[in-house]
């Protein structure tokens, strides 16, 4: 147990610093999109100017709010599931299954890592339509922005999600073995209702 | 064999793992065994690519929004005016209870946010004038389901991507079916009120007072006008509208009633953006989902073994609703819609229902699950927000589900209730 509990410190050190600094860049991700699809309808309609950027670049915060914010989601236990059918059964058996599936998980989000991998490497051929990198403000040409760092949002969300999945295993495998007083709560952030 | 797919995440979802991962685990592990490797590297571009959505944005927007609107104590100004109106009735504040609700529904498009916003007040408020709190908390959560129903919503945004069909056009069907399920539940109350002797909540208003009250509740009542005129009208789309909402929401709660400070919003939007990770992420690995099941032939082979049992789409709708329902009773509508929308939409559509009329028939249907014992997830926001046991709300909730469940087959029954107005309007030709 102890030795569990050494892998599982550096992790939670991790993923909390992770889910803080997610958290915080998604803030400011949710509230740029909302300023900038305003701009856009204020251009349109007021100015009678369609800008070009904003669909796209409101796109480009979601994505990203997205990979830092799931992560986040999975670790607290935000993930819809349907629990009631397994609580049918006696304790410990529902104990070993939910260990069984949190390692399907992190089976499907390793196997996921890998071809994310390749679609970001895929998407430094193809450069944003609208996007731009305004370089020019200081004296270089500016550059249109690489898809991959779009198609970046998920892959990293993806690893997050690993290392958020790795703590979860490791954290039920302790629970198990009657380490239950020496696990500490997961730091959680409400959350507001979807349905 | 690749049609294996749908029994192995039947597995997945009822042994609890994250719905996410089962419409991947699922479909993945199939392809795998059928050696199509190529398709799996799709199944991921296809998460990603559906996630990559303009439309979808309003789900963010509209759940921000409504999060806005609630921290802003907008709420109580409807219910203000909801009393003004109807509180001298007999069982007022039952009715009370439903009118807000569907003005709720206007702003909100989620059935849990109506329960904790409306329960929290109006619970101990009925209690205080002699109702038993298990009917005051399961009229509060029978009224919820209103909230996706009329408009904006939620699931109807989910629905209308994941389908292709027009947010827009749902959304204007939804009304008439959501005031529908409000008109009966006022029904029964009037019913109730009568045979167990409710109490009236307040005097008469005078129609002075009520101007008064409808002034202080215009500036949250012009919400469901601004969006759904500017939606309309076509100034924007439904995404700008919801962009629109929030600015609206912001300026009212900051400015103008000042009931929120500046301190507040990083809370706000960080709730939001939570939540809105889970959903979009669940719709991209949906978009991902129906791919393999068209590649699987799914649909056609459901189709087949479906007009096996019979060939009338009349007792075909009847078997749906009861299907759906019972999916409704434990999961979430949002993922519900999700999973069955791809599988069940062709079918049913290749027999000559309207594509929106069916969407409609799936979301009401769906969002009447969300307060249906056992696993409805209303029930136990109920339960937590009144403090009263799960069994006795859902004992005493059964009377309105009677009722809503009746509202379900009119709706299925007669598509001008939903299709009506969006043929008016000319969005459904």
């Amino acid at each position: 147990m102890a030795f569990l509990l050494t892998i599982l410190k550096p992790l939670e050190w991790f993923n909390d610093w992770a889910g803080r600094i997610g958290r915080n860049l998604s803030v400011a991700a949710i509230a740029i999109m909302v300023i900038v699809i305003l701009l856009q309808v204020f251009f349109r309609y007021v100015l009678n100017n369609a800008l070009p950027w904003p669909d796209e670049a409101a796109r480009f915060m979601m994505l990203w709010l997205t990979g830092l914010m799931a992560p986040v989601a999975l670790r607290q236990g935000g993930m819809v599931a349907i629990t009631g059918v397994l609580e049918l059964f006696p304790a410990p058996a529902v104990r070993i299954v939910s260990i069984l599936l949190l390692c399907l998980s992190l089976l499907v989000l390793v196997i996921a890592a890998q071809l994310g991998w390749k679609h970001v490497n895929s998407g430094w051929l193809f450069s944003s339509s609208s996007l731009r990198l305004p370089l020019s403000i200081i004296g270089m040409k500016s550059q249109k922005l690489k898809l991959a760092w779009m198609y970046m949002s998920l892959f990293v969300g993806v690893c997050l999600m690993i290392s958020v999945n790795v703590e979860l295993i490791l954290r039920s495998v302790l629970s198990l073995m009657g380490g239950d007083d020496r696990l500490r709560p997961v730091p959680g952030t409400k959350m507001a209702e979807p349905t | 064999m690749l049609i294996w797919f749908l029994p192995v995440f039947l597995v997945f979802l009822l042994l609890g793992l994250p719905v996410l991962f089962a419409l991947l685990a699922a479909p993945g592990l199939l392809l795998w065994l059928n050696g199509q490797e190529r398709d799996i590297t799709l199944l991921y571009r296809n998460v990603y690519n559906g996630m990559d959505s303009f439309p979808l944005m309003a789900i963010p927007f509209f759940m921000l929004a409504g999060e806005l609107m609630n921290r802003s104590r907008i709420t109580e100004r409807l219910v203000e005016f909801a009393q003004a109106m109807m509180g001298h009735l007999r069982g007022g504040l039952a009715h009370v209870n439903i009118l807000s609700s569907m003005l709720f529904a206007g702003l909100s498009g989620s059935a849990v946010a109506d329960t904790s916003a409306l329960g929290s007040m109006l619970i101990p408020a009925m209690e205080k004038q002699g109702y038993s709190r298990k009917f005051a908390a399961a009229i509060t959560a029978a009224s919820s389901v209103i909230g996706p129903i009329i408009p904006p919503s939620g699931i109807m945004i989910i629905y209308a991507y994941v389908m292709g069909e027009s947010v827009a056009a749902l959304f204007l069907a939804g009304i008439v079916p959501g005031i529908l399920v409000g008109v009966g539940l006022m029904l029964t109350v009037t019913w109730m009120a009568d045979r167990y002797d409710f109490p009236v909540a307040t005097r008469r208003y005078s129609w002075r007072e009520r101007g008064g009250a409808s002034l202080k509740a215009f500036f949250p009542l012009m919400t469901p006008v601004i969006i759904l005129g500017g939606i309309l009208g076509g100034i924007f789309t439904p995404t700008e509208a919801a962009a629109v909402a929030v600015g609206y929401a912001v300026v009212i709660g900051l400015f103008v009633m000042r009931t929120m400070r500046i301190g507040d919003l990083p809370d706000v939007l960080g709730r939001a953006a939570l939540t809105s990770a889970v959903v979009l992420l669940l719709v991209g690995a949906a978009m991902a989902f129906k791919t393999v099941v068209s590649l699987s032939h799914a649909p056609e082979i459901l189709a087949s073994m479906i007009l096996s049992i019979s060939e009338n789409p009349l007792i075909l709708l009847f078997l749906i609703n009861l299907l759906l329902f019972i999916v409704g009773m434990f999961l979430d509508a949002g993922p519900a819609i999700i999973i069955l929308g791809p599988i069940l939409g062709p079918i049913f559509v290749s027999m000559g229902i309207d594509p929106v009329h069916f969407a409609i028939i799936m979301s009401v249907n769906l969002t009447v699950g969300l307060a249906t014992p056992p696993m409805g997830l209303v029930l136990f926001v109920a339960s937590s927000v009144s403090g009263e046991r799960i069994e006795n709300i859902a004992r005493a909730i059964l009377p309105f589900l009677a009722v809503e469940i009746a509202t379900i087959f009119l709706i299925t029954y007669v598509p001008a209730i939903s299709m009506t107005i969006p043929r008016l309007t000319g969005f459904v030709d």
